[in-house]
């Protein structure tokens, strides 16, 4: 084969790398993720002429079936779920006729994967790469990864990458251990861990607006910050996943990986350059800044909590202990608040208050940076009743944006001060649709750009913080706290930010 | 100010005001409107401008078309649009500006505020025009500078509207003549803005496609050993309306990005077609074909399909996309040595002036290759 130099009709395009060709296999390709979100965002990739020229799918999963059902049964997944509809057939077909299906419901069938990933890529010319996704239960990860190392599935030339799905891991051994076997068969710059968090495109831009902006870094400090809130609400319950929710919890399924990632884009100083190996190395360290809960203090800087029954938008809705599936004396947690400090030059002192919970009043993810109030107060306490600190919000959904609260005089004569909004809109400024994250990780994933994915040693630190809290809590320390469905959380949480003299914004 | 004689339809385009100072408290007093009307449905209204946009227009129906699209645009882009309405070298028109404004309120969804003011200046339009413009620019806003038409080549008005823009948009896919007066655009140049061609606009998604094909690394080494190229184009049904400037923008991509250098023009063999050989880096020869093509549901000058002919050592590849007789995909093959590689079902809409434009206001920067490709073109000519 010719050295090939680069594409000279790329320049001016929108993607400066597109990805090569290549076989991507979907382990869990019966599952739910593979329907809702692997396959949607393939076929809108494919829709938006983002998938290399020559392309294949193979899907596979312990079920018998054929590859003509399987294709079927997508067809009507994307029908459902994609983002844009309503599906357009002729791109189906042609998308559909490079999917094909190998059941592997025991070892050796893993050989007959092997001849098939072989014929698919000599007909395509892939050259051997290669992209492994494990859309299975945690469960199946390890067997799945010995089997392509054990049935020499890694292509020939080529390269090979593995996407591995959240959870990554139950507790630090875990997520080490299965690191190890990870290892058995792929290079550290092989793994793609997942956290869809970071392919939404607001999450992204909490770097662009810190580190392409010169006004907010010089500010973003403790000197002039007093506090952070990071929230994210979700006004639905368990849903259908209550076999792995109820053994997870707030906790593992949202704290330990999309909520430290955020505080860890928050916190972070500046990386060198926007590469997968600066930001990370940033990211890492900031985790590794961030002080861990001592077990005896968990009871004083932790709540957790779980949902009654209650109301969500006029609606009644079961308590958690009666949603199908869950344990009628279940201790799992469906709400968490924690006050957490980050150990280093820049945050010193500075409190991050964290929180998360499912059937609170409304869907809404956000970061709030409170600053402080103006040194030396002019005005007279009167006429600056109405008020507040500068906050900075960074809206991550819905309703992407940002803002930002100052005072202003009202105008009237006399003197009065009110806090008005800035408002930026995602929605309103580029009226474009963002997107899905699968879309954006699954592109970076074929071009092998690691930025968004998570590394191991950020998965091990996320563990490292979360591990000790889960082992007070498993001490009963502090009491598990019950909130209806529909408010806040419990009042513990309040309590927890009412002790430094502060209060959970509204989101 | 002169009155006006005849009557512009303040229906479409708002108000009168009798002077900037006044147009500008009318604005005031509009988005005051607009956005206690919001709040008494609940909502909220911010005041989010991202450009200026001036249009230039010489007939009221193309100030109307354009407006028309920067309104929907604005949903997009919100913006202040400034509509010149040209009459110009009218004989006996007393000189006058008239200005109109209104505030349209958007239909569902998120309402953004947008400003849209017309300028309809009569008369001795060409020394006037820009003192009209500067006062209603919104400060610190890159203006962009949308030409309806074929921007004249040595006019005093588009010179003086020049120098206020940022960034200059035409659409060649008006130019009749499109071989000669591509170059009058690169001339524009001169004025150190950006220049967005919507026709070139038009043909990103091809130029995705054709790259597409050599971003697979068994291939890309037919890039270089290219034999021909033929193109074809829409024609109305009598094969008299030729515009040829996608075609030609196509090629002078290709040309500009792969250093070939024109040899000669050669005679076509059907009417309104163009036939030239080229040179590769390497010397040697590549024929290239435009041809007009009568295609139902295209619109004129529209590209219908790109075939690609290459030969390295003894393997021959041939790399075609088509348009698909539904006018919305298209099929994308790759054919080595007699074989079918890979094809596959693309959606190719046409797109609107709208999405064009849309598109276009998300680039900022200078289109570096657009400007290689018309360089290419001009060695051409």
């Amino acid at each position: 084969m010719t050295v090939t130099l680069a594409n000279p009709l790329r320049e001016g395009l929108r993607l400066a790398r597109t990805p090569e060709p290549a076989c991507l296999v979907i382990f869990g390709a019966s599952g739910d993720l593979t329907a809702r979100k692997l396959v949607p965002a393939l076929y809108n990739l494919a829709l938006q002429h983002l998938l290399p020229a020559s392309f294949a799918v193979i899907g596979s999963a312990r079920r018998h079936m054929s590859a003509d059902t399987f294709r079927a049964e997508l067809h009507d997944a994307v029908a459902e779920f994609s983002r844009t509809r309503p599906i357009n057939e002729e791109v189906w077909a042609t998308f559909a006729r490079a999917i094909d299906y190998v059941p592997t419901p025991d070892d050796s069938s893993y050989d007959q994967l092997r001849q098939v990933l072989a014929r698919v890529d000599r007909d395509i010319g892939a050259s051997g790469n290669r992209l492994f996704y494990l859309a299975t239960p945690p469960a199946a990860y390890e067997p799945i990864i010995r089997a392509i190392g054990a049935h020499g599935l890694r292509g020939e030339g080529g390269w090979s990458r593995v996407v591995v799905e959240k959870p990554y891991g139950h507790d630090l051994q875990s997520a080490m251990r299965l690191t190890s076997v990870v290892q058995e068969v792929f290079r550290e710059d092989e793994v793609f861990r997942i956290d869809h968090y970071l392919g939404k495109e607001t999450v992204q831009n909490i770097l662009v607006l810190r580190f392409a902006n010169s006004i907010f870094e010089p500010i973003w400090t403790r000197q002039y910050v007093d506090h952070v809130q990071i929230t994210a609400a979700e006004s639905i319950g368990i849903e259908e996943r209550a076999g792995y929710y109820d053994s997870s919890g707030a906790m593992r399924d949202i704290v330990q990986n999309h909520l430290l990632q955020l505080l860890a884009l928050v916190g972070m100083e500046p990386p060198a350059a926007f590469d997968d190996r600066s930001v990370r190395d940033e990211k890492v360290k900031v985790l590794r800044a961030l002080r861990r809960i001592p077990q005896d203090e968990v009871g004083a800087l932790t709540v957790r909590g779980q949902y009654g029954p209650g109301f969500i938008g006029g609606e009644r809705v079961p308590g958690y202990r009666k949603e199908p599936g869950v344990a009628p004396e279940s201790q799992t947690d469906t709400f968490v608040a924690l006050k957490c400090f980050i150990d280093n030059w820049r945050w010193e002192g500075t409190p991050f208050y964290v929180r998360t919970g499912k059937r609170l009043p409304k869907r809404s993810t956000e970061i709030a940076i409170r600053f402080r109030v103006a040194p030396h107060r002019i005005f007279t306490r009167k006429a600056s009743e109405g008020l507040e600190a500068n906050e900075l919000v960074i809206r991550i959904q819905p309703d992407e944006g940002i803002s930002l609260t100052f005072g202003a005089k009202v105008p009237i004569q006399g003197l009065r001060i009110r806090s008005v909004n800035m408002d930026f809109g995602y929605g309103e400024s580029f009226m474009v649709d963002a997107p899905d994250s699968y879309e954006t990780l699954i592109l970076d994933a074929l071009r092998g750009d690691a930025t968004l994915f998570t590394r191991r040693d950020e998965v091990e630190q996320q563990w490292a913080f979360v591990d000790p809290i889960l082992a007070g809590w498993h001490e009963g320390r502090p009491e598990l706290a019950s909130y209806a469905a529909g408010m806040w959380g419990p009042e513990q949480a309040d309590a927890l930010i009412a002790r430094d003299g502060r209060t959970w914004r509204r989101p | 100010m002169a009155t006006a004689v005849t009557v512009v339809d303040e229906a479409f385009w708002g108000t009168t005001a009798t002077s900037i100072d006044a147009l500008e408290r009318e604005l005031a007093r509009l988005r005051r409107a607009a956005v206690a009307h919001a709040m008494e449905r609940g909502q909220t209204l911010a005041r989010a401008s991202v450009l200026n946009l001036v249009v230039y227009a010489e007939r009221e129906a193309q100030a109307r078309r354009a407006a028309r699209t920067v309104a929907d645009l604005a949903l997009r882009h919100p913006s202040r649009a400034i509509v010149l309405l040209a009459d110009r070298d009218r004989e006996g028109v007393v000189a006058s500006v008239q200005l109109h404004c209104h505030v349209p309120q958007s239909g569902g969804g998120q309402p953004v505020l947008y400003e849209q003011i017309l300028a309809r200046v009569r008369g001795d339009f060409d020394e006037r025009v820009a003192s009209v413009v500067i006062p209603l620019l919104v400060p610190d806003l890159p203006v962009f500078l949308w030409w309806t038409g074929t921007p004249p080549s040595d006019a005093r008005h588009l010179d003086d509207l020049a120098t206020l823009a940022d960034r200059f948009i035409v659409d060649s896919a008006d130019f009749a003549r499109a071989d000669l007066t591509l170059p009058e655009v690169a001339q524009l140049a001169r004025h150190r803005m950006g220049i967005t061609d919507l026709n070139w606009a038009r043909l990103t998604p091809w130029r995705e496609l054709i790259a597409q094909f050599f971003d697979v690394p068994i291939w890309r080494p037919f890039l270089g050993g290219i034999t021909g190229i033929r193109a074809g184009f829409a024609v109305d049904m009598d094969g008299h309306d030729i515009r040829n400037s996608q075609a030609l923008l196509v090629l002078g991509w290709l040309a500009s990005r792969l250093g070939w250098r024109p040899v000669e023009a050669l005679a076509p063999a059907e009417a309104g077609g163009l036939l030239f050989r080229m040179q590769r880096a390497d010397g040697a020869a590549v024929m290239v074909r435009l041809r007009p093509r009568f295609e139902r549901g295209l619109d004129t000058g529209d590209v219908s399909g790109v075939r690609i002919q290459a030969r390295v050592g003894s393997d021959t590849a041939e790399f075609v996309i088509k348009r698909a007789p539904d006018q919305r995909h298209a099929t994308a093959t790759a054919i080595v040595s007699g074989v079918v590689r890979a094809e596959r079902v693309v959606p190719l809409p046409a797109l609107g002036i709208r999405e064009l434009l849309g598109e276009e206001l998300a680039i900022a920067g200078n289109d570096h290759v657009y400007e290689a490709a018309l360089a290419a073109l001009m060695a051409l000519a």
